[in-house]
């Protein structure tokens, strides 16, 4: 485990102490940072309401532990893998519309989306020839539009 | 009045630790009433900043997870960001 895991492993047991749920925490070191997912069934509490708590402690995380971590690397937080499996579902969900807007030349939307969300929209269309993506709005949360490439 | 240590108080405590730089100073107030909980987190003066964040997302983030610590508990938390003491 990297030094600057530690802690923030650390500060996720104290919180599921806190919270009263046995889910230990599966640390996986990636190029990208490091991914914590809790595991086991009580996990299951920070998955519920669209996985809201387990976003808004991904917040905190960011937030207490982001400064310390070098700047091309993120934490990811997770239970049960289902900020993972939305994220695919995501990439799935934009590489068809990138799909669509080509075969139809017609502009597809996508969202709103978190910036986080945006980033893999962006990503994965990036990967497919001939389309483009483009964030509008200037809330926290945008929609992306993905079109032909002109 | 509440019996034992309550799960939401612990919650808040161990989130508003890890966000300021002067945890010793991190209380946090529980009163129920009228089936209600308030829960008034206190911070050190200048610290307020770190435990709301820009446009409000880590404040928004802590009563989520306050929230669900509630929801654990059966309870409806109300939770306000105060500074100093109580």
């Amino acid at each position: 485990m990297a030094d600057a895991t530690q802690p923030i492993v650390e500060f996720l047991n104290r919180f599921t102490a806190a919270l009263g749920i046995l889910t230990p925490v599966d640390v996986e070191e990636t190029p990208d940072g490091p991914r914590l997912n809790f595991s086991g069934e009580e996990a299951e509490l920070l998955a519920r309401h669209r996985g809201e708590p387990i976003k808004a402690l991904q917040h905190v995380v960011d937030m207490a532990f982001g400064r310390n971590l070098d700047d091309e690397k993120r934490i990811f937080v997770d239970a049960l893998a289902y900020r993972k499996g939305k994220d695919v579902e995501l990439r799935q969900m934009a590489k068809l519309l990138a799909a669509k807007a080509k075969d139809s030349g017609l502009d597809q939307q996508l969202g709103p989306l978190n910036p986080y969300e945006r980033r893999i929209v962006h990503m994965a269309v990036a990967e497919i020839p001939g389309v483009t993506t483009e964030s509008i709005g200037d809330a926290f949360s945008k929609t992306v539009h993905i079109s032909l490439r002109k | 009045m509440t019996t034992g240590p309550s799960v939401v108080r612990a919650v808040v405590e161990v989130l508003a630790r890890a966000l300021t730089d002067r945890a010793d100073e991190v209380q946090v107030v529980e009163t129920e009433r009228k089936g209600a909980t308030l829960v008034e987190l206190y911070v050190a003066p200048g610290e307020l900043g770190r435990v709301i964040g820009k446009q409000g997302r880590t404040a928004a983030a802590l009563r989520t997870l306050a929230s669900t610590a509630g929801e654990k508990e059966g309870k409806i938390v109300t939770l306000e960001i105060r500074d100093g003491r109580p």
